[in-house]
């Protein structure tokens, strides 16, 4: 939408008020609620808002351990500028509109370290290189009875399963139970133009996944954020709570898979016509798997994160890929050319989707510019495979870190400031476990990471 | 075997793989104790495992003193010959809670050793601040010059560039604690333990410089 279309837009709508929502390295949705003559006051730049919108952890605890280069001296603003094309009028709250933003200076450049910047910058340079991106998530979630301030009283344990507590996935019994929250989750979709695939029960008690539909890759990223968004708000108003953590019990853990393909002059990329993979899709593919290591930094960002990553638990634990193998890492599908597409399946539920979708891509694009080799396929379980010979994702945030920052590759399609930013805050979230109570030798998920992670993540 | 770590002379203490930040803090503090020669010796001889562990959160270590070898890991050890149990948080205090050392009766050698070189020596506070800021001043987006001042007697100290972009003040005490790598500046800073007079930038470079300092990295 161009800017002078946005008065008739706002006329047509009804629209007093204006929630702009940018998100944070941890996925939080942040911003501010606009009056209409703020809003459009503050374009095309939007709204000012506190460099500390990128400076916070997770616990609310500022990072000060490093400074980056385009913070200010002292604390300075920063701005949210919307990207008019995500207008949408708040599917519960008539009269207020909905619009996504990116962080950006003074000068309206973007900052280094916002993540939807950070996709839109490597999806330009796929673009120059004369490819086309689509993509579409899986997002798994739980939803529980227990209305959110006992959840909270209850540091999130004991709650009760919106499904039996038999872990079975696609039972109907158990989504006949979801149905009501479901549904409106569904309805408030499709209000604000989210396309959805489909929805069903999956196999951890109180666990659902909605499939959302192909889009192009900010487009698909900015889907998954409004989504989840509306979960956590329909949750809130039926007095229930859902969580993305991605490891919430001992039971099965909650995924963000991303399913994406690519095309060059309408053609799809990773379609094997002949049942032969092209030389573009082995580079790209050798360069997912070269980076894989280093990905898991996004992937599994937090500390919880790693406990979802453990054998014959759904997670994938090896570098891998595999033709319609859904235990590796890479489940790669090139035998149907309108569906010839890699599943990357290491992304937990707590992981920021622009972040997951732009690390996938510069893996590729620094794998073509590489001309990665491609190792074999594994054609047998991808899990209890032994560490000869099978490169094991990385088990520990810290050791994700190090994957991450010995990885060149990827550094240089996704930025170099943004990703040393990354490393940092997340050696700063390994230093705040250990030193605010987490206990690195609990075996079960500990009341420090359902505090920090269940609600907001 | 003595371990390079990067551009240290060998040492004779190594971590876990993976390991937490107690494990690498007190892997430091050991390295330090390393640079005195009757330490060292100490470390050399010793034989014994020693666990340090927290009162008031999960944090713990466990030392493997290994005659010629000392190896640092998490978590209290079931074949824990002594262990020394304390506030870390206070440790650097004026006036510090006592430890509770359980095993000492019966490997009371063990126990004196590890006292010692979990407590080695510090030097003056400018000492310890030339050495602080040798790690410090590596670092690009480190403050050019740091001026010091003892808030004891007003002595001063300014290292690097004149006149310097960054000020610390505080007791002879808090100094040293900060520079000999046993306190983080901006935990000590919040805390009201020390000030600094300098911009928002320089205040995180030097917390995470001293973050780095402490667990010897």
């Amino acid at each position: 939408m161009d800017i002078a279309a946005v008065p008739a837009w706002l006329n047509e709508h009804g629209i007093r008020w204006v929630k702009t929502e940018g998100v944070s390295p941890d996925g939080l949705v942040v911003g501010k609620h606009l009056s209409r003559a703020k809003f459009e006051h503050a374009l095309p730049l939007g709204n000012a808002i506190t460099d500390l919108a990128l400076g916070y952890d997770v616990g609310g605890t500022p990072y000060l351990a490093w400074w980056d280069a385009w913070r200010a001296d002292a604390l300075g603003d920063i701005h949210q500028r919307p990207d008019l094309n995500t207008l949408v009028v708040a599917p519960d709250r008539p009269g207020t509109a909905n619009v996504l933003c990116d962080f950006v200076d003074r000068e309206g450049v973007p900052i280094p370290s916002c993540p939807r910047g950070v996709l839109t910058h490597v999806v330009d340079q796929l673009t120059a290189l004369g490819f086309a991106a689509k993509a579409a998530f899986e997002i798994e979630a739980m939803i529980f009875t227990d209305s959110l301030g006992p959840a909270r009283r209850r540091h999130f344990r004991g709650l009760d399963p919106m499904s039996t507590g038999v872990p079975i996935g696609y039972l109907h019994h158990n989504s006949r139970q979801q149905l009501a929250f479901v549904d409106e989750v569904l309805m408030r979709l499709e209000g604000i133009g989210i396309p959805v695939e489909g929805w069903h029960d999956e196999a951890a008690p109180a666990q659902f996944e909605i499939n959302l539909d192909p889009a192009d890759p900010l487009t698909a990223c900015d889907h998954v954020v409004r989504a989840k968004q509306v979960m956590r708000e329909v949750a809130m108003d039926q007095g229930h709570v859902v969580t993305f953590m991605a490891k919430p019990s001992e039971e099965y853990g909650n995924g963000l898979h991303v399913h994406h393909s690519l095309t060059r002059d309408g053609e799809p990329v990773f379609y094997a016509a002949d049942g032969t993979m092209s030389d573009t899709t082995r580079h790209w593919l050798g360069g997912l798997m070269r980076s894989a290591g280093a990905a898991t930094s996004f992937f599994c960002p937090n500390i919880n994160s790693y406990r979802r990553m453990v054998g014959f638990a759904a997670a994938p634990t090896v570098a891998s890929w595999g033709e319609d193998n859904k235990s590796a890492a890479l489940r790669v599908l090139s035998e149907s050319p309108k569906a010839a597409r890699i599943e990357y399946r290491v992304a937990g539920g707590d992981a920021n989707p622009y972040l997951v979708l732009a690390v996938a891509l510069a893996s590729g694009i620094a794998g073509l510019g590489a001309f990665a080799q491609l190792p074999d396929p594994i054609t047998v379980s991808g899990w209890g495979l032994p560490p000869e010979g099978y490169p094991h994702l990385p088990s520990s945030i810290t050791r994700a870190a190090d994957a991450l920052e010995a990885d060149r590759g990827l550094a240089s399609v996704m930025g170099e400031d943004f990703v040393r930013f990354w490393i940092n805050t997340r050696r700063w979230e390994w230093l705040m476990f250990h030193t605010s109570g987490g206990d690195p030798t609990a075996t079960a998920v500990t009341d420090w990471e359902l505090d920090r992670y269940f609600e907001l993540i | 075997m003595p371990v390079e770590n990067g551009n240290r002379p060998a040492s004779i203490v190594e971590t876990e793989a993976d390991p937490t930040p107690i494990v690498l803090i007190v892997a430091a503090t050991l390295r330090r104790a390393e640079r005195s020669p009757k330490l060292a010796a100490l470390l050399e001889k010793a034989s014994g495992n020693v666990a340090l562990r927290s009162t008031v959160d999960p944090q713990a270590a466990t030392i493997r003193f290994q005659r010629g070898r000392v190896r640092v890991e998490r978590g209290v050890a079931p074949d824990t010959h002594v262990t020394i149990a304390t506030d870390l948080n206070r440790m650097n205090d004026e006036d510090p809670p006592k430890p509770k050392v359980s095993g000492a009766a019966a490997h009371l050698r063990l126990a004196l050793i590890a006292g010692k070189v979990l407590d080695p020596p510090t030097g003056t506070w400018q000492e310890a601040a030339t050495d602080f800021w040798a790690h410090v001043s590596r670092h690009p987006a480190s403050p050019t010059g740091l001026r010091i001042v003892c808030l004891d007697d007003r002595s001063e100290l300014t290292l690097g560039a004149t006149p310097a972009s960054y000020e610390i003040h505080g007791t002879a005490h808090r100094l040293t604690a900060l520079f000999s790598g046993n306190t983080v500046f901006g935990e000590e800073l919040l805390a009201g333990h020390l000030y600094g007079v300098g911009s928002l930038q320089h205040t995180a470079e030097l917390t995470g410089r001293s973050l780095a300092y402490m667990m010897g990295r």
